[in-house]
């Protein structure tokens, strides 16, 4: 099994274009902007028997960033995981309801799920980049894939795309562990964005960086947003108020008996609504720091 | 699990306090309606006194909203109370000036109280002017949306007021016509923009208590 903490690129890959015909996922383009990407319906995230999270009901939009914000625990990095199903790759774990992709249900049998991966991609908390060259570790997806077309164009402009093309132009053989932790998660960046996805996600990308790189990689997304559709998790709320368009909140509910914390969507609005006049008492609460 | 327990009860704090400088423009009113009404030099005196301790309120908590916003960088109603408060804190202080401004009229009084149509004029915006402040510092002291909503809104008497006199001013002749138009007019026109400024407080208020930003149009000048 690939280490889940490791980009889309590393997914097991077999063939990416084996998902059936009816069920193309490659629709960038056939949609206006702002129209729907992602359409979650009444969905629930089980591990075995336990409900990790519940009823969760929202839409993405195309060319925005959405944030996820919420106590630890209460389902977001879970429901982020649902959107390229990663959780496929834990035995137990078992979604219901439906998430339609551009109209396609993800989880249809005849969904390839690595398909899946190749449109939408992921970055993680912690910079995680091979031990490799920073230029391989851009290569090593597209390659994977088996894209046609000159492999230093490609490697370029997902530099390029991840704005670290100028800092690393004339060092593209070094190792991609020589770069500082900001630079790092650019390269991820690089690496999600050089298979040509059209939905990134992103699982906390600055909780491990300081405040220069963690500006750099907002400044970044507020740039790819023109290209990318972007769902990110974040504990730090100045960043959701920053770079997302909308921002859902959730939260725990305790079982009294059995002591399950699940986790639930209270809110899901404009980001300008939820920071600054909520609907719900548990967000305004959370936004203003009272209770965690 | 409830937790800045600290910062809440600085916000509780600054509340008080904000009343507290209200209480002090309150002082200010009565006696400029006392010097208004009968010219008392003492309350004269007394008044200018007090509209450096406003002053330095003003100042003072306008500080501490500034550490508050960089320490804590407050959202959703934290942050409406603090911008809030530094708006009515404003008001407050203009209020101040506006009273000290006819206060310090006083040695003029003569010349208002020549003329006994201004002058009742005069003395009723006075009370139109305390009332509608004295609204406002209930409104904050008890953050009444009803209250802020009735001041925000309600039918401008001042206006008619303003409108009376001005006309009644026109109407004088003689020598001190002139002089005594001048100062009935800067007295006059001070008290209607102390209830304007009371209005202002309303619709902060209400902005405040709701988060609607359409109360804030009610503020533009």
């Amino acid at each position: 099994m690939p280490d889940p903490t490791t980009t889309t690129t590393e997914a097991p890959v077999t063939d990416p274009t084996s998902a059936t015909p009816g069920l193309h996922l490659d629709v960038r383009g056939s949609t206006p902007g702002g129209a729907t990407v992602f359409d979650v319906r009444d969905t629930s995230v089980y591990y075995g028997d336990f409900r990790a999270v519940r009823d969760v009901n929202l839409t993405v939009k195309q060319h925005q960033i959405t944030a996820f914000i919420g106590p630890s625990g209460c389902g977001k990095s879970t429901m982020l995981r649902c959107f390229n199903r990663m959780n496929d790759l834990i035995d137990t774990a078992r979604v219901e309801g439906q998430i339609s992709y551009h109209g396609v249900d993800l989880y249809d049998p005849a969904v390839n799920p690595v398909e899946v991966r190749r449109r939408i991609g992921m970055v993680f908390q912690k910079p995680n980049p091979f031990p490799k060259s920073i230029y391989e570790n851009v290569a090593y997806g597209p390659k994977v894939a088996g894209a046609k077309g000159d492999m230093d164009e490609i490697v370029e402009r997902a530099l390029r795309g991840a704005a670290l093309w100028d800092e690393v132009k004339d060092r593209l053989k070094e190792s991609g562990m020589s770069l500082s932790g900001g630079q790092q998660q650019r390269l991820c960046i690089a690496r999600a964005i050089a298979t040509d996805p059209e939905v990134l996600l992103m699982d906390e990308p600055c909780s491990a960086l300081d405040p220069i790189a963690t500006g750099r990689i907002e400044d970044l997304m507020l740039e790819i947003k023109q290209q990318f559709t972007i769902i990110i998790v974040t504990h730090n709320m100045q960043q959701a108020a920053r770079v997302s368009d909308r921002t859902a909140f959730f939260t725990t509910e305790v079982n009294e008996e059995s002591d399950h914390r699940t986790g639930m969507l209270v809110e899901f609005a404009e980001t300008d609504k939820i920071f600054s006049n909520p609907d719900d008492e548990r967000t305004e609460n959370y936004v203003t720091g009272r209770f965690g | 699990m409830l937790v800045r327990r600290s910062f809440q009860e600085e916000l509780d704090q600054l509340r008080l306090q904000v009343e507290l400088m209200g209480v002090k423009v309150d002082h200010n009113l009565e006696r400029l309606r006392v010097v208004l009404a009968d010219g008392d030099e003492v309350a004269a005196a007394a008044a200018v006194a007090c509209d450096d301790e406003i002053d330095a309120m003003n100042v003072s908590l306008t500080e501490r909203c500034y550490e508050l916003l960089v320490r804590e960088g407050p959202v959703a109603s934290d942050l409406r109370f603090i911008v809030s408060v530094l708006r009515i804190l404003s008001e407050l202080e203009r209020i101040g000036d506006l009273a000290l401004r006819v206060v310090k009229l006083n040695p003029e009084r003569r010349l208002w109280s020549s003329t006994a149509v201004t002058f009742d004029i005069l003395v009723s915006m006075g009370e139109v002017a305390v009332e509608a402040y004295r609204d406002a510092l209930r409104a904050w002291s008890a953050q009444d949306l009803e209250l802020a909503t009735d001041l925000a809104t309600r039918v401008r008497v001042m206006d008619l007021h303003y409108e009376r006199l001005t006309a009644e001013l026109l109407r004088l002749r003689g020598d001190d016509a002139v002089r005594i138009a001048t100062a009935t007019l800067i007295a006059g026109r001070s008290l209607e923009r102390i209830a304007d400024h009371a209005a202002i407080i309303g619709a902060r208020l209400r902005y405040l208590l709701t988060g609607d930003p359409d109360h804030l149009s009610a503020e533009v000048r």
